[in-house]
Parts: C-alpha cells; sequence; structure tokens
C-alpha cells in the first residue's frame, strides 16, 4: 500500500493536466474544464426544454418532452455514440473527443436538469402566477419576472448535485480517448502494470474527494435556503403519477 | 438519410445475433445486480436499524463512497484493482467463467444497493411517528410493528424512488461494455464497425433501450398504483 | 430506567379496587418540571376526567400510564402491575396490549382496512384465530356504528369515522381499562358528538376511563371525577357537579371562566 504514495509523486502531473503540454490537456484540470462548460451551456438549453415542457402550445411540448424521454430513457453510451457519429455530419469536419464529449455532456445534463428546473417551476405557489398574470404580464413575462428567478434560486441545491452528476459522467470520455483523469489513471496503470489495486485506489479517492466535498456544499446551501426562506415551502421535488418520473439526480 | 436500411441489420443472421446476444447479455446483468443490489440494500437497512453507532458509520461510509465515486471508476476498480489481489485459484476459477460480467455485477450491485438502501431508508422516515406509537400501545412488539405496521408503509413509499433507481441501474449495464462484457452497447458498436451503417445501429439500440426503460418504469408504475394506499392523495 | 422512590416511613398506598394509581409521580427534563408529585387514583369502573390549560402536562400524565412517556420517579401501577418497573420488552408489551389508548390523531393503519386495522392486534399480539379476530371486529365495528365501512381504508373516512375505528380497535384487545388522549380535539366541530356517544355508552357499561378533553359538557355528564390539571400538578380532584359550579381552586376558578368566556 505505501506504494500508492510512490505512484502519486511520480505521477501527479499526469493526473493534474494530463500529458500538457506534450499533448491535450488532460488529468483533472480536464475533467473540471469539462465539467464545468457541461454544465454551463447546459443551462440555458434546461431552461428552454423546461419552458417548453410547461408550454401551452402543443407544437412546442410535445418534441421536447419527446426529447427528454428520450434522452433520459438511454444510457450515456449510447448518447456519445450518436453524438460522435452526427456532429460531424452536421458540422462538416471531424471533432475531437472533447468537443464531442462537450457537446454530449450538454444534451444529456441539459434534460436532465429541465426536469430540475420543471419541478422548481411547478414547486412555487400557484399564488405567484396568478398574482402575476392578474397583474396583467404576459405568460412570457410571467416566467421571466416572477417564476423563474424564484424557482432557480431554489433549486441551487438540486444544480451542485447535477452538477456533481456531470464530474462522474465525464469518466465515460474514456470510452472515446478523451484525455480527462480516468483516462490518465488508465494510462499509468498501462505502463506500471504490476499496482493496479494502488492506481485505482487513488483514482476512486480524487473522485471521492472532488465530489465528497461537493455533495456537503450542496447540504450548505440547502441549509442556508431553507433557512432564508422559511415560511416559504422549499422547492420539493414533486411526485409524478402519470407524467415523467421524478427527475433523476443520479447518473452513471 | 439516404439508404437506410434496418433490415440489413435485423435480418442479417450475423449482425442479428450480435444484438440477440447483447440484448441477452444486459437483461442477464442488469437482473443479477438488481437482486444483489436489493439484497444488499435491505441488510444495510437492517443493519442501519439496530442503532449501533460503529455499525451506522460503517453503513453511512459504505454509502458515501458509492454515491461519490463514478460508477465506471468502480468497475475498474473491481475489475483491475480488486480482481489483481485475489487469490490465484479463485482469479483462474474466474476468468474461465466470464470474470468481466460477474465483476460487473458485483460492482453494479454493490453501488445501486447503497441508492435503494437510500430509497428504502427515506421511506421509513416519512411515515408519521404516530403510527409506532400506536403500534406500541397496541402492545406489538418491534419485529411485529416492522412487520405489520411500518415497513409495508415504508416499501409502498418508497416504490417511486426504487423504480428511478432501478432504471438507473439498467442503463448503467451499458459501462460493463468498458471492461468488455459484451452487452447490447458493445453489440451496437461491433455492428457499426462491420456494417458501417451506425445511423442503424444505433438506431436499434436507442429503441430497445427506450423500450426496456419504459417498461421497467411502466411497471413500477403498476406496481405502485396496486400497492398504493387508498385514499392517500 | 426509572427508579421507584417509595418515601420511608409512608404506608402503601391501598390498593384494592384502584385500576390505576399514580403515586408521587414526578417527570422532569433538565430544568423544566413536566408532572410534579402526582398522587391519585382512578377505581374500576370509574370514569375519570383530566382538564386544565394547555401546557398543563395532561397529556404527558395520560402517557405515563402506558408508558409512552417515562416517569423519573414514583410508582405507577396499573391493575396492580407496576408499569415503570424494569423489565423485558416483552413483558412491557404484554402490559401495554391490557391497556387501550387513543390518540388525538387516530393513527389508524392506513395500509389496512377499517376491519383489518380492528383485526390485526389481536391475531398478532394475542394470538386470536383469524375468524375469531373477524368475528370481534366485525361486532365491534357495529357498536362504533361503522359496519358498512369495513372494507373502506382510513384515508376514504372522516375525522370522526376514524375515531370511533380507533376506539374498536383498542377495544378489540378486551382491556379493563381506556384511556383517551384529546380524543375530540382533532375533529371538525359537527363530528365530535359521534365520538363522544360512543365514549359515553363505554362508560354505561362500566368501562373504567381517563380521559384527557376539553369537553366540559361531556365532563359535567359522564365523568364520576374531574381532576385539574396545571403546570405539571394536579390541583384539584372534584366532583363534576361540585367543580362545575363552584371550583375551590384559584386557578381552576379562571380556568372555567376562560372557558365560559368563549
Amino acid at each position: 500500500m505505501f506504494s500508492v504514495f510512490e505512484i502519486l509523486r511520480d505521477n501527479w502531473l499526469l493526473l493534474l493536466i494530463g500529458q500538457y503540454p506534450s499533448g491535450p490537456l488532460g488529468g483533472i484540470v480536464a475533467t473540471l474544464i469539462l465539467s464545468v462548460l457541461g454544465i454551463v451551456l447546459a443551462f440555458p438549453l434546461s431552461v428552454l426544454l423546461a419552458l417548453a415542457r410547461l408550454s401551452p402550445w402543443r407544437l412546442l411540448r410535445w418534441p421536447a418532452t419527446a426529447l427528454v424521454y428520450v434522452v433520459r430513457g438511454v444510457p450515456l453510451l449510447i448518447v456519445i455514440l450518436w453524438v460522435y457519429f452526427l456532429v460531424p455530419i452536421l458540422i462538416g469536419r471531424d471533432v475531437s473527443g472533447f468537443t464531442t464529449m462537450l457537446c454530449t455532456l450538454v444534451i444529456y445534463e441539459g434534460a436532465f436538469l429541465s426536469e430540475v428546473v420543471r419541478a422548481g417551476i411547478q414547486a412555487l405557489p400557484k399564488g405567484q402566477t396568478e398574482a402575476a398574470r392578474a397583474l396583467g404580464n404576459s405568460h412570457l413575462g410571467t416566467m421571466w419576472s416572477v417564476i423563474l428567478p424564484q424557482a432557480l434560486y431554489n433549486m441551487l441545491p438540486s444544480m451542485l448535485s447535477q452538477f456533481i452528476s456531470t464530474i462522474k459522467e465525464t469518466t465515460l470520455g474514456y470510452v472515446i480517448n478523451v484525455q480527462e483523469l480516468t483516462f490518465a489513471a488508465n494510462q499509468i496503470n498501462n505502463q506500471l502494470l504490476t499496482k493496479p489495486f494502488q492506481v485505482f485506489f487513488i483514482l476512486a479517492m480524487i473522485y471521492y474527494v472532488v465530489c465528497f466535498s461537493l455533495t456537503q456544499l450542496a447540504h450548505w446551501f440547502e441549509r442556508r435556503i431553507a433557512r432564508k426562506r422559511l415560511g416559504t415551502a422549499t422547492a420539493q421535488l414533486p411526485v409524478d403519477g402519470e407524467s415523467l418520473p421524478p427527475p433523476m439526480t443520479t447518473s452513471p | 438519410m439516404k439508404d437506410f436500411d434496418l433490415m440489413a441489420i435485423l435480418l442479417n443472421p450475423k449482425f442479428g445475433a450480435m444484438l440477440l446476444h447483447g440484448v441477452e447479455m444486459t437483461l442477464k446483468i442488469a437482473a443479477a445486480s438488481w437482486l444483489l443490489a436489493m439484497a444488499l440494500a435491505i441488510i444495510l437497512l437492517v443493519v442501519r436499524l439496530t442503532s449501533n453507532r460503529i455499525a451506522e458509520s460503517v453503513v453511512a461510509a459504505y454509502i458515501s463512497y458509492h454515491r461519490n465515486v463514478p460508477t465506471l471508476v468502480q468497475l475498474m476498480f473491481w475489475y483491475f484493482g480488486i480482481f489483481s489481489l485475489l487469490p490465484n485459484l479463485l482469479q483462474n476459477w474466474l476468468s474461465e467463467h466470464n470474470a468481466e460480467a460477474i465483476l460487473s455485477i458485483v460492482a453494479l450491485g454493490l453501488c445501486q444497493a447503497a441508492y435503494f438502501s437510500e430509497d428504502m431508508r427515506s421511506g421509513l422516515r416519512s411515515i408519521s411517528s404516530g403510527q409506532a406509537e400506536a403500534a406500541h400501545a397496541l402492545g406489538h412488539s418491534y419485529i411485529s410493528s416492522m412487520r405489520h405496521i411500518l415497513l409495508p408503509q415504508a416499501i409502498r413509499n418508497a416504490i417511486p424512488a426504487l423504480v428511478n433507481h432501478s432504471v438507473s441501474l439498467f442503463k448503467n449495464s451499458s459501462l460493463a461494455m468498458a471492461i468488455g462484457v459484451a452487452e447490447l452497447t458493445y453489440a451496437v458498436m461491433e455492428v457499426q464497425n462491420q456494417s458501417f451503417r451506425a445511423f442503424e445501429a444505433y438506431s436499434v439500440a436507442t429503441v430497445l433501450y427506450l423500450g426496456f426503460s419504459l417498461l421497467i418504469m411502466t411497471a413500477g408504475g403498476w406496481l405502485a398504483r396496486h400497492y398504493r394506499i387508498v385514499g392517500a392523495r | 430506567m426509572t427508579s421507584h422512590a417509595n418515601p420511608a416511613g409512608r404506608p402503601p398506598p391501598i390498593v384494592d379496587d384502584a385500576m390505576i394509581l399514580f403515586s408521587h409521580i414526578n417527570k422532569w427534563y433538565g430544568d423544566y418540571q413536566a408532572l410534579t408529585d402526582v398522587n391519585a387514583e382512578v377505581k374500576k369502573g370509574e370514569v375519570v376526567v383530566v382538564c386544565g390549560p394547555s401546557g398543563s402536562g395532561k397529556s404527558t400524565l395520560i402517557r405515563t400510564v402506558n408508558r409512552l412517556e417515562e416517569i423519573k420517579s414514583g410508582q405507577l401501577l396499573f391493575d396492580g402491575h407496576d408499569v415503570h418497573a424494569p423489565m423485558s420488552s416483552l413483558a412491557l408489551n404484554k402490559l401495554r396490549s391490557r391497556i387501550g389508548f387513543v390518540f388525538q390523531s387516530f393513527n389508524l393503519f392506513p395500509h389496512l382496512s377499517v376491519l383489518e386495522n380492528v383485526m390485526l392486534s389481536p391475531m398478532r399480539v394475542l394470538g386470536v384465530r383469524r375468524s375469531d379476530a373477524k368475528a370481534k371486529a366485525t361486532q365491534l365495528l357495529e357498536r362504533v356504528g361503522l359496519a358498512n365501512k369495513a372494507g373502506a381504508y382510513p384515508a376514504q373516512l372522516s375525522g370522526g369515522q376514524q375515531q370511533r375505528v380507533a376506539i374498536a380497535r383498542a377495544l378489540a384487545m378486551e382491556p379493563p381499562a381506556m384511556l383517551f388522549d384529546e380524543p375530540t380535539s382533532a375533529l371538525d366541530p359537527e363530528m365530535v358528538g359521534e365520538v363522544l356517544s360512543v365514549m359515553r355508552s363505554l362508560a354505561n357499561e362500566g368501562m373504567t376511563m381517563m380521559c384527557v378533553t376539553h369537553e366540559m359538557n361531556f365532563a359535567r355528564e359522564v365523568a364520576d371525577r374531574v381532576w385539574f390539571m396545571d403546570a405539571g400538578e394536579i390541583l384539584e380532584k372534584a366532583d363534576p357537579k361540585a367543580f362545575f359550579n363552584r371550583p375551590e381552586h384559584p386557578r381552576a376558578q379562571r380556568f372555567l371562566s376562560d372557558l365560559r368566556a368563549h
């Protein structure tokens, strides 16, 4: 087990930033960049999807619902395969693994996040919408100035949870040779060959520390929001009987 | 899409067979890990209920590990890491009996057990305290009140979350391809490699996965309705 | 575990026909004294109503009888058994099965039908045969006027109906005494009457009853004795007529005049 420290000492740079500068940026830095970009770009998409699903117009509602159902019903790997295949065709040239993974994460997380946003919007008391409409605001105007600001603030802990899920999802980049942390660990293992337990132990622990810390942050946030909103119902994910089951904040 | 030819894949004996075997393997892995996960989750719950501090911390650590480490990494840890530590006899036996599949089942089962056990615990905690009091006031023992009054309600409360996580488990079976298990995703990639018909191959996979996911959710919905608490909101 | 401090030199209480005997009962949490030196008894066949302002400890007191609340010192005898003595959970369960308890929030088991609610505990706790339990349950449901709801589920019933089922459920265990912890406080006014009339008929049959309630008419008409509690102490024990016409303790006087002011 002592070799754990040796391995860390010898390979920390690879785990941190991959083969940069003699290769693309990798390691945990790449993982985090991929996750942050993924969730940040997924966010506007998720809001649009959520609004589309709640929209009174069928032409918007049905395709949005279908997209969310499909993306949530298939494994992430299948979405990766589709993106890997379709994006070069749509753009007209080859794309790197990193870009493929980023697009996949945006679509995948966009769908999951849209459920979180939708739950947040529906959790607000109806009185908010009623008051806004009674004052003469349009459907979209109400959404923009009254509903979304409140819903999004209440949903911050859930969104943080989705961010943590995104970090875990980046590991699938390994399958398409994206130079993130899991890929780096496998490189180390292929070099050393004799200490697989130690290498993968290190890998597991790095992810554990990162995700656990972020989970604690999310809990702190939840408590803080609960304190600030004492008296108002905190956004609970509603149990949808007939429509989609409650959004999953876990993922592969 | 020009010359989209689904039948070239489905009717072709070689590709059709590969896909069929892939589906079979996916279902086997998903079913086996689901059973393992459920059994382990119940054990974890029972351990938690003993209110022993050490037992609780052990279970909490277990759940924390399996929820914060990515599932793919857990799979790799089992297949590359723990496998290498096993005694030679066990390693040889495993290698002869599809080690990849067995270790996938173990990894996936252990991982989902953490989620299932949390779902069951939430189900138990959502029961009002008056229920336990009424049970005690009538003279029920701990076991009797658990068996006849508390657990039946806990399970009913936990069904939606359990169904959700069961769908997750099913989708996670695709991760086994990363360690070489010939399940559906692996089969689809092979078919695409050999036939160059990516669109058709991926469509088949999408439809199959979606179909099974919807099947699980529908079965879950039926279960929830059948065992619902009559008259409750 | 509780200690039973029987002050030295005091003669033992007369237990002849006392169903429930409170002897120097004390309960405190930290600095807060919930029950202070409670001495009282409920005789066989008696109906005792405990009243008083909120926070007076009435619910705490009644919950010590079947040990849903622990005591710090004193002795509590139910039908001759020391409720708070150290005992195995088996023994405690057996004792509890003989003490009928009706909760303010009914606490019916939502996953079971009305009939199953009443049948369950005789079968599982007392070992009664299913057919016998079913017959008894049906008879009790008729008794409380809900025979036609045997197949319904608690959530489909009104509050008054649920409470009547709860009474039947407690009676199914054939207890020698029944405890009622504010049985009508959670009910809409129009349903209070149906529950009180079941309790009244129980009293007329000679059931030993201890009721915590705000229903003063019920107390006046049905109770054999009224105990007035405030701040964890029983301040007055009196005959109902005497109590309601001319309470002795000043706090009791204030309590009754506050009630009448409604």
